[in-house]
């Protein structure tokens, strides 16, 4: 795993208003900490912050924070996003030990095209879009993989599954489930026919007794 | 339509709708989402008619997850009433939607077809709002 260098710069001023400042000059506010060490607030230029997680490791690549001229070893350990730009607008920084371990999340990506699910009118449906894994800084995978081509309905596949390389130890619950075999509407329509719009699990509350009805009596 | 089973209060205040969503504004269980871009009411026939429409045309295939509830009723006063004599009669339902929040996700296996249907049911909704997809990078 390459390591990318990123420029930290130190001293900036806290507050809603400094915020808004360096946003607006293209810098990222954020923090580091870690290794029992004190929290240093930093800049980062968010140009140069986008080359060094747009790599194959995205979000866990490992960094070379140049924090004042000491250069320290560093993950993503959160990310702020603006709700509506979703742009970044704070991050976090954890200071690493090259030989001790760290959870991170690592992506799970399908590999391959479920065919006996199809031909059952079901779908494969990724449940789980990432595991935490605990692992040496150094040895982030980018991605896990799973295949999905050998997939049955009546089969699931959870994280117990899942190929993992060597030295990196699952910390996400064994038994979660990563993919399922469901059936799709259609298929559901023909197992109750006339009912085709009211078969999405999260419908709850339709009957005809109204709220109105049921607490009549809380006021007056 | 989505309501409440039951409710403590039956009328509410109106509420201030400013600033954006502090949370649900990512998409979490599918693979597609629709983002409110405004700030608005939602009715419960407004988000049923989206669902319908997203729903009727992804045929085969697909799941839809719906992340806001009506849980806010709106009353109104009869038609030609005079002011006074109290707060009008719960009418109808309405989520509490600020910009930022997803409304809806889909997953479904082909994109042209999601968009499609997320694109139709936008078509429902009385706000501005974009198709986005789960994040995974910066």
């Amino acid at each position: 795993m390459s390591e990318v260098k990123l420029t930290a710069i130190v001293g900036r001023d806290s507050g809603s208003r400094a915020t808004r400042r360096l946003l607006a000059e293209n810098l990222v506010p954020g923090v580091v900490y870690g290794l029992g060490e004190d929290p240093v607030p930093v800049s980062v230029d968010r140009r140069e912050l986008r080359i060094a997680l747009t790599t194959d490791s995205g979000l866990n690549a490992l960094l070379d924070l140049d924090v004042d001229g000491n250069v320290e070893l560093a993950v993503v350990k959160d990310l702020q996003r603006h709700p509506v730009r979703r742009d970044v607008t704070h991050i976090d920084f954890l200071r690493v030990d090259r030989s001790a371990t760290i959870d991170v999340d690592i992506p799970i990506h399908t590999e391959g095209e479920a065919s006996l699910v199809i031909q059952e009118e079901g779908i494969a449906e990724l449940r789980l879009t990432s595991i935490t894994v605990n692992v040496k800084p150094t040895e982030i995978p980018d991605a896990i993989t799973v295949d999905i081509s050998e997939m049955t309905m009546d089969k699931t596949i959870t994280v117990a599954d899942l190929d993992v390389p060597a030295g990196v130890t699952v910390v996400t619950p064994e038994d979660q489930v990563v993919v399922s075999a469901e059936l799709t509407r259609a298929a559901l329509v023909e197992e109750e026919p006339e009912e085709g719009e009211e078969t999405e699990g999260e419908e709850g509350g339709e009957g005809e007794g109204s709220a109105e009805g049921t607490d009549s009596g809380d006021e007056e | 339509m989505l309501m409440p089973k039951k409710v403590k209060h039956r009328k509410q205040h109106r509420g201030r709708l400013k600033g954006t969503a502090k949370a649900g504004t990512e998409v979490t269980y599918g693979q597609y989402g629709i983002q409110a871009l405004e700030p608005a009411w939602i009715t419960a026939r407004q988000i049923e008619a989206a669902r319908i429409a997203m729903t009727r045309h992804i045929k085969r295939g697909g799941k839809v997850w719906i992340n806001v509830f009506p849980d806010k009723p709106v009353t109104q006063k009869p038609a030609e009433t005079r002011m006074g004599s109290g707060k009008g009669n719960p009418e109808f339902w309405v989520a509490v939607v600020r910009p930022g929040r997803v409304l809806f996700e889909l997953s479904y296996p082909e994109d042209d077809v999601a968009r499609e249907a997320l694109n139709r049911a936008i078509q429902k909704l009385p706000i501005k709002a974009r198709i986005i997809e789960r994040e995974e990078g910066f």
